[in-house]
């Protein structure tokens, strides 16, 4: 390893191992981190935004952030949490005074578990037509036999050919 | 002027289906002066489609509040810079806006080309003008912009009316980017355009070779940065205009601008497996079909009120026009696909797993499966009410877990797949490529974690940004020393020389290095804190290391609105850093209020100061702060994929030998056959 390319590497490596002391926890918060994040799992329902309660901030309104109704949902939060529910019992709550729409991602139950499904069932498809191409591909390959033996007979076309082929081949 | 601009609509209408119907007598033909009519033809549709949108422009600029369109987009105080902005604010004037850009580029390609490629361009002038004119058709007869204003007499027959004043332009749009954001994004969408019209045209000729592939690489290159850079700058907009501290909620209309940006950058890969190995044929004009199918798909979800979003225009009968033009794009396609599938036959033959061919195929597998879990899940409400007769939301945390790992999925293939060779690649190359750049990204997690990092996500997502950023540096430092050790000249001088003599693919580079920037931003967002407090004048707010002091509140009256602002000092450490002024504005033609958010934006964090209006129990103002870090890198990523695919569009400078008159010894010279005065060294034609 030449001087050159040690020093480059130890720069990088102390660039990038700087970048973690760029991230530092911070603030205060004025709700609960967990109220907040059970605000993030439901909906504010004041029927003029389509946000989480937790980040509700009302574009174009004349107050924006948490609306009466979002800090009354995360009120509500507050209180469930006091009794010692768990977020689950809590969203259930939520979901029996207004339906499943308050949820922000869908339940993983009933036909909305089929949303969660749906991405592994693409990559899954996917992946297997991916392996199943790769090997029909690795079927066709024909291997070109008495490569070496055969050099003196390659017609000047052939030859030709490949070389434009190599050239596209090494060019990116 | 509203006469002048409905005219040279219905001309442009007219002159479009000459150049489709013409352009079908002309392939069955042949006949020259057909052909070249069609084409004229098809550059007539596009100068009226200009005269056209500069006569809608000029209504908005004399305020000329008979003609519907601009008394609901405009009024007389509204600032030369949005009037410009207005033409696309509404329904009618967006389409007529898509309409122009389309022109733009098929003009572009009718000039560009006509004297070549004689056997395909008249294919590819067809579909060009089959789109055209279905945008056309909405133009003149279903959402016209020219409509005059109207309103119902004592008699209940409609007169004719001129308003005194319009009802001004909504206060989200009246902000800088909005000038610039949706243009890049209509760019992106109308671009794909071209490359689908080669791609059907090549699959109708039957046209030999991949030369439409090599045709067309520059006009998806184009479209896909300014894809990419409407992206990017609507993200920019909700972060600095809507106040909620965010840039990417997945609202419906961002998920319909993402979807042909995800196949479109799978083409722009798989497109290379096509040029080299003669792979992929068939899958590469599906990739055409289903970009140029999702950009319609996403405009249709914007416009016809089928999901709900903040961004959506007024629901109006245009859904059905939408899927009607839908259904018949994909009958041709398959149409034109079954009947010429046998001309895509494809040369598929791989040496090893270990290659290139097998990473694209991965990195295709991964953009693809985001596309379709992305469309699944923006169109999963309106199913869900279809099968279950409730609607079932599917927000923003739902698209996070599903993407998320999808995204370091395509990351890390990110800084695998340009070290890999074409063909096979060897368990040498694999230790020489990979070695350093795998030791640097986990020598980066360690430390990572050693000082605390304990979010996962971004934690891997840290060790693959350094990962990749670690192999396309190395990849510039390889080839930029092999040139300084024949120029002599310096580490710097020698990439830039090196990305100049292969633009592509050194531009291809800087891309993926532009998009490790955006990476590093997003992974920022997992430690956003914000916090809000009712305040009075000298009240104290603490985030992080910053203290935010109300220093005062003003109201500013404004030429189109009433700005009240808020005067807060920023101290650093105890030390005061800065003032930052976040405002309310109140519009007075709409009654509207607008957000204008005050950002002290460094690399590190971007302190975020919203005033979020007044307490109505306390008449106190409210202000709602947020440190957000890393952000500013998102931007500048932004910039340097631009940047990047600008170099990638670029052509090669070829390296050549060039004569010089250095002295060199008499053998040296005898060697190459020339004088000894002359020797040989690398320049560039």
């Amino acid at each position: 390893m030449t001087k050159a390319r040690s020093f480059v590497a130890c720069t990088m490596l102390m660039m990038f191992a700087a970048a973690p002391l760029l991230i530092t926890p911070v603030g205060a918060e004025q709700f609960s981190d967990r109220t907040k994040q059970v605000g993030a799992k439901i909906k504010c329902m004041c029927k003029s935004c389509d946000m989480a309660a937790a980040i509700c901030s009302h574009p174009g309104g004349a107050f924006s952030g948490p609306c009466d109704t979002a800090k009354m949902m995360l009120g509500e939060v507050d209180q469930h949490i006091a009794k010692g529910e768990t977020d689950e019992q809590i969203l259930q709550a939520f979901a029996q005074e207004y339906g499943p729409i308050v949820y922000t991602e869908p339940p993983k139950s009933g036909f909305s578990l089929l949303a969660w499904m749906l991405p592994s069932i693409y990559l899954f498809l996917g992946a297997g037509v991916v392996i199943l191409v790769i090997f029909r591909w690795r079927k066709q390959t024909v291997q070109p036999a008495g490569s070496v033996s055969g050099a003196p007979g390659i017609s000047s076309e052939l030859l030709e050919r490949a070389r434009a082929q190599a050239s596209r081949e090494t060019q990116d | 002027m509203d006469v002048f601009g409905s005219f040279a609509l219905v001309l442009a209408f007219i002159c479009a289906v000459y150049a489709f119907g013409g352009g079908i007598a002309a392939i069955i033909t042949r006949h020259p002066l057909l052909i070249k009519s069609t084409r004229q033809a098809g550059m007539a549709t596009c100068c009226l489609i200009f005269l056209a949108t500069f006569s809608l422009e000029y209504l908005f600029f004399s305020d000329n509040f008979s003609i519907a369109y601009v008394v609901s987009h405009s009024n007389r105080d509204l600032s030369t810079f949005y009037k410009v902005a207005a033409l696309w604010s509404g329904q009618e004037g967006s389409l007529l806006f898509w309409s122009f850009l389309l022109a733009i580029y098929v003009f572009s390609v009718l000039l560009t080309y006509r004297n070549k490629n004689g056997e395909l361009m008249p294919y590819v002038g067809v579909v060009m003008a089959g789109v055209q004119i279905f945008f056309l058709t909405l133009n003149n007869f279903i959402e016209s912009p020219f409509k005059a204003l109207a309103s119902p007499a004592a008699d209940g027959a409609l007169r004719l009316v001129t308003a005194q004043d319009g009802r001004g332009l909504t206060p989200l749009l009246q902000y800088p980017e909005m000038v610039i954001h949706p243009p890049n994004l209509y760019s992106g969408y109308t671009g794909f355009t071209i490359p689908f019209a080669f791609a059907l045209g090549a699959l109708l000729a039957r046209y030999p070779g991949e030369k439409w592939i090599h045709l067309t690489r520059k006009w998806t290159m184009i479209a896909w940065m300014f894809q990419s850079m409407g992206i990017l700058l609507g993200a920019h907009w909700a972060y600095a205009v809507l106040g909620w501290g965010g840039y990417w909620g997945w609202d419906p209309v961002e998920n319909a601008s993402l979807l042909p940006w995800l196949s479109g950058t799978a083409f722009l890969h798989s497109v290379m497996m096509q040029e080299k190995r003669g792979m992929m044929k068939v899958w590469n004009v599906w990739l055409v079909f289903v970009t140029f199918l999702l950009c319609i798909l996403g405009t249709f979800l914007t416009r016809s009120g089928v999901v709900s979003s903040v961004h959506a225009f007024a629901n109006s009968s245009i859904g059905s026009w939408f899927v009607g033009f839908i259904v018949i794009i994909l009958l041709t396609c398959f149409g034109a696909y079954l009947k010429n599938r046998d001309y895509l036959k494809s040369e598929n033959q791989l040496d090893s797993i270990v290659s290139r061919e097998s990473s694209f195929l991965f990195n295709n597998l991964i953009l693809l499966v985001a596309c379709i879990a992305v469309l699944s899940g923006t169109l999963f409400p309106v199913f869900s009410e279809w099968f279950t007769g409730n609607r079932i939301s599917v927000g923003a945390p739902f698209f996070n877990k599903v993407n998320i790992p999808l995204g370091l999925l395509l990351l890390f293939l990110t800084g695998v797949g340009p070290l890999l060779a074409w063909r096979k690649t060897s368990t040498d190359s694999l230790k020489r490529n990979f070695g350093w750049p795998l030791g640097i990204g986990l020598a980066a997690g360690v430390i990572a974690l050693v000082f605390g990092f304990r979010q996962f996500y971004s934690w891997v997502c840290l060790i693959l940004c350094v990962f990749v950023a670690s192999t396309v540096l190395l990849e510039f430092y390889r080839g930029a020393k092999v040139i300084r050790s024949r120029s002599g000249a310096s580490y710097a001088a020698s990439a830039v020389e090196l990305a100049m003599r292969n633009t592509r693919r050194y531009g291809g580079y800087i891309v993926h290095m532009g998009m490790v920037f955006v990476f590093i931003g997003l992974a920022g967002a997992a430690f956003n804190r914000d916090i809000q407090k009712d305040m009075r004048q000298g009240d104290k707010l603490q985030i992080g290391p910053y203290t935010l002091v109300l220093q005062g509140f003003d109201t500013k009256p404004e030429r189109n609105y009433t700005a009240q602002r808020l005067l807060v000092e920023v101290l650093e450490q105890n030390k005061p850093t800065m003032m930052l002024y976040p405002e309310k504005r109140k519009f007075s033609t709409t009654e509207e209020n607008g957000t204008m958010v005050a950002i002290r934006s460094t690399l590190k964090e971007d302190l975020y100061v919203v005033f979020a209006g007044m307490n109505p129990d306390t008449q106190l103002p409210v202000v709602h702060a947020y440190l957000n870090p890393l952000v500013k890198w998102i931007w500048f990523g932004g910039v340097v994929v631009v940047f990047g695919t600008l170099v990638a569009l670029m052509p090669n400078r070829r390296a050549v030998l060039v004569l010089s008159t250095a002295p060199q010894p008499v053998g040296q010279a005898v060697a190459h056959g020339l004088p000894s005065s002359v020797t040989l060294r690398e320049g560039h034609d």
